[in-house]
């Protein structure tokens, strides 16, 4: 310890040469803000915070760590949901939330070139006046930043039609973690003809390769019309059914979302209540976009299925207010499980569609057999669930079997032939999970290919891939969390 | 070439490798060979078209798993008898087509080798057998090494099986080909298509000796095909299938990407004669009538802007063209070293 503190004061003496006093915080109460992600299990102060401004600061910032051979983790809003920019020990976190310019806008090409702390939502209000919108919505799209979803390769509800974040990044300016520039892609296309396809590989990275400080986004022309259904069921298999049939009958809803009869309860017990009945055991939000004659005709389709599987409401958003009113409860739903526990966990795995009814059922199974407050919000088109345990994490047991069952459920979906991670990533907190899907040789190649851009491994460390200290981290989870609770609850 | 070697199965392809100290060159059938560098002496040949079948079709999830060495077309017959479809154009073997990418999406945003592949099984240089990605449409699990495959030309590692994402076969589609426009009607033409909401599911600009001709698939419901077509003018054609220029003797066709607004620069920095062909995904391709035409072409190219290298030339020639980043390139390389450190996938 008292070496690290020797080679502190000289790192933080060149941090503050670099970007002043203001923008770099060390003091133990300003990191506060710093020591979690979404995934609030996982604590852990950072050494210090650097703001920088623009990718010259970055890059020294970069520099001056790489040379004392601290490491690093960028960072967007924090609301990743697997810890992916929470620091491991002795990280500086550098915080992109004020590289926040939207660089250039092509009306004629259809790019954006924009810093990575530009806010998803706000850039697409930059470009809502041109009839133009950014495609990719995670729930938190009012405070993620684009640069968070590359990182992440965020998905959200609308990439059923339109595909993730890597289907709409095409470019990246990004710092090495030796402080040097790599730029992938271009405006024109994500990979020229005599290259490789970096910028979707550093998609989804969660930090690991680089930082990266501007990135070219594809932008998609407003639809003509929009039209949201809703309908509610008596059964989820009913609901599962109906998703089925609107798929295979050719239709490509924008969205196809389904919530659970405790989350519909929950959300209606909130300030996220939409008027959803709350009697049904699912309810299904449908979103079609396009052309008005064609959506019309889609609608119908869409209506007919729902009474073929016995829908016992349909509705139809009236007005865009309507909308925004049956969206309001299914983009509430995270929050509206605050009122049933003090904290949630999140799971995000994935199954094919076609097995949605049998993993639901085998998930609601697992539940009761840990005796844990399970519920479900899920883009169903995708297959990607949300099961949301509700757990005290006060008390040492239920935290237990929270992980237990979340452990449970996830590796169900990999036996279904899904996914643990559909969306939220690996991050900190699927370090264990992640040796569900692929074997020690699978790990070792993606841990070269790190290598390639990470020597150091100076850049988000003990992420992604499970290493031994990590895999036993996570495996103490629960004496991590009765480790927090005695230091905040003294 | 060394001589040629056929592996039965991914088994077999990895003792293969694990048994070989020269250089390998991994092919499907063969049929992109003239778009490659040449291999060295001593180079051996590994076809890996034996691995030919359809493991996984599953039609209601919009996915399959086949092996590298299936035949585009088998795979389209077997989709088409199940109402779906691979949307990106391209023949050969699956492997070669997704190795090679050799024309990115027929349209803006649309379906490509790239993000068409959800992941695969594959084989290192050195024998070592992996997976990445996975067969259902949405993962963000460990790192996507399989996205290393697409422009690769298998000089990374061998793909023996590939996870794919399919789609519903539309319910109506009308080709047309709009011919004998000028260039800036074409451009007029082609801009406005790219932007649509809703926009083809293929769009070309071609430029021959009979003048400029805008080409593409309106795909969707059939009022929305109808609608499309009426409103832009759209007159019926047979499918665009010349996805490629041909080159002439002693030419080149040089290849790259370039921004719809940038085409008419690209178009003044070559010869007023040169064959052009862009798609709307941004690929464009154009015929050069020699070395020396390439050259001055690729000169100019960084003030079009555009990144471009030759395609089709004599083979010492192929792949050269404009500078990649040198973060890039860097990048590319320590990838290589990472996953073939003694370079035996050429």
């Amino acid at each position: 310890m008292a070496m690290l503190a020797r080679r502190m004061r000289p790192l933080e003496r060149s941090l503050v040469r670099l970007l002043g006093r203001e923008r770099v915080l060390h003091s133990p109460d300003a990191l506060l803000a710093w020591e979690c992600d979404g995934f609030t299990v996982h604590r852990r102060r950072p050494r210090a915070v650097v703001l920088p401004e623009s990718t010259d600061e970055v890059q020294a910032v970069v520099r001056a760590l790489h040379d004392a051979s601290v490491p690093f983790v960028p960072r967007g809003a924090g609301t990743c949901l697997s810890g992916g920019p929470t620091a491991n020990a002795d990280a500086v976190v550098v915080d992109l939330a004020r590289m926040r310019k939207v660089l250039q806008i092509s009306t004629e090409d259809l790019f954006a070139v924009v810093q990575p702390g530009v806010v998803n939502l706000d850039l697409t209000a930059a470009v809502h006046h041109l009839g133009l919108h950014y495609a990719p919505d995670p729930s938190s799209q009012s405070v993620c930043t684009i640069g968070g979803n590359f990182a992440e390769n965020s998905g959200g509800p609308h990439c059923f039609k339109y595909g993730m974040t890597v289907d709409h990044v095409l470019g990246a300016l990004v710092v090495l973690p030796d402080g040097s520039l790599a730029r992938l892609g271009d405006a024109a296309g994500a990979r020229a003809p005599h290259g490789l396809d970096l910028t979707g590989l550093f998609c989804g990275s969660e930090g690991t390769f680089a930082i990266a400080t501007e990135i070219t986004v594809r932008l998609c022309r407003d639809q003509e019309a929009v039209r949201t259904l809703l309908a509610s069921f008596p059964t989820m298999a009913a609901a599962c059914r109906t998703v089925s049939d609107v798929v295979a009958a050719g239709l490509l809803p924008a969205a196809l979302e389904i919530l659970d009869q405790a989350t519909i309860r929950a959300v209606e017990a909130s300030v996220y209540r939409a008027g959803y009945p709350a009697d049904a055991a699912a309810v299904l939000l449908v979103e079609l976009d396009g052309p008005t004659e064609v959506v019309a005709e889609e609608a119908a389709e869409v209506m007919a299925v729902f009474a073929r599987h016995g829908a016992l409401h349909r509705e139809e958003a009236s007005s865009p207010a309507d909308r925004k009113r049956l969206w309001k409860g299914r983009k509430g739903a995270f929050g509206a499980m605050g009122r049933l526990n003090t904290d949630l966990y999140v799971l995000d795995g994935v199954v094919p569609r076609t097995r949605l009814e049998e993993a639901l059922e085998r998930i609601a199974a697992i539940g009761r057999k840990h005796g844990v407050v399970l519920t479900n919000v899920f883009h169903a088109g995708d297959g990607n669930l949300h099961p949301n345990i509700s757990f005290d994490g006060r008390d040492a047991d239920q935290t237990a079997r929270t992980i237990a069952a979340g452990r449970e459920i996830l590796q169900l979906c990999v036996d279904l032939g899904g996914s643990v991670t559909g969306e939220h990533g690996i991050g900190s907190e699927k370090l264990e999970h992640v040796a569900m899907m692929y074997g020690p040789a699978d790990l070792d190649v993606m841990a070269r290919v790190r290598r390639a851009w990470n020597p150091r491994d100076l850049c988000n460390p003990g992420k992604v891939l499970p290493q031994r200290s990590s895999c036993a981290e996570v495996a103490k989870w629960p004496q991590m969390v009765a480790r927090v609770l005695d230091e905040e609850h003294g | 070439m060394n001589g040629v070697a056929r592996p039965a199965n991914a088994a077999e392809l990895a003792e293969l490798l694990r048994s070989k100290s020269g250089p390998v060159r991994l092919r499907g059938n063969g049929s992109r060979a003239d778009r490659v560098p040449p291999a060295a002496t001593g180079t051996i040949a590994i076809e890996l078209r034996n691995l030919a079948t359809i493991d996984r079709l599953d039609a209601a999830d919009f996915t399959c798993s086949v092996d590298a060495g299936l035949d585009r077309s088998t795979l389209d017959d077997e989709l088409a008898a199940r109402g779906v479809e691979l949307p990106c154009a391209g023949a050969g073997t699956l492997g070669g087509l997704f190795a090679s990418d050799p024309i990115g999406a027929t349209m803006f945003g649309g379906a490509s080798p790239r993000s068409l592949l959800l992941g695969l099984e594959g084989v290192l240089a050195d024998g070592t057998r992996f997976r990445s990605g996975a067969r259902v449409v949405k993962s963000v699990a460990g790192f996507d090494v399989h996205r290393l495959l697409v422009g690769s030309h298998g000089t990374l590692f061998a793909a023996t099986r590939l996870h794919l994402r399919l789609r519903a076969r539309p319910r109506a589609a009308a080709w047309f080909r709009n011919d004998a426009l000028d260039e800036a009607g074409a451009r007029t033409l082609f801009v406005a298509l790219r932007g649509l909401a809703v926009p083809p599911a293929a769009l070309h600009w071609r430029r021959d000796a009979r003048g400029h001709t805008v080409a593409g698939c309106i795909a969707g419901r059939a009022n929305h095909v109808a609608a499309t077509m009426r409103a832009h003018h759209l007159r019926e054609g047979a499918p665009f299938v010349d996805l490629h220029l041909q080159r002439t003797p002693g030419g080149e066709v040089l290849g790259g990407i370039v921004l719809p607004s940038r085409v008419p620069a690209l178009l003044a920095a070559a010869p007023p004669d040169a064959p052009f062909l862009v798609h709307g995904g941004g690929r464009f391709e154009i015929g050069l009538s020699s070395p020396a035409e390439s050259d001055a072409f690729v000169a100019a190219a960084p003030r079009v802007p555009c990144e471009a290298c030759i395609l089709l030339g004599e083979p010492a020639r192929r792949r050269r063209g404009t500078p990649i980043d040198p973060g890039q390139s860097r990048i590319a390389a320590e990838l290589k070293r990472a996953l073939d450190p003694d370079g035996i996938l050429v």
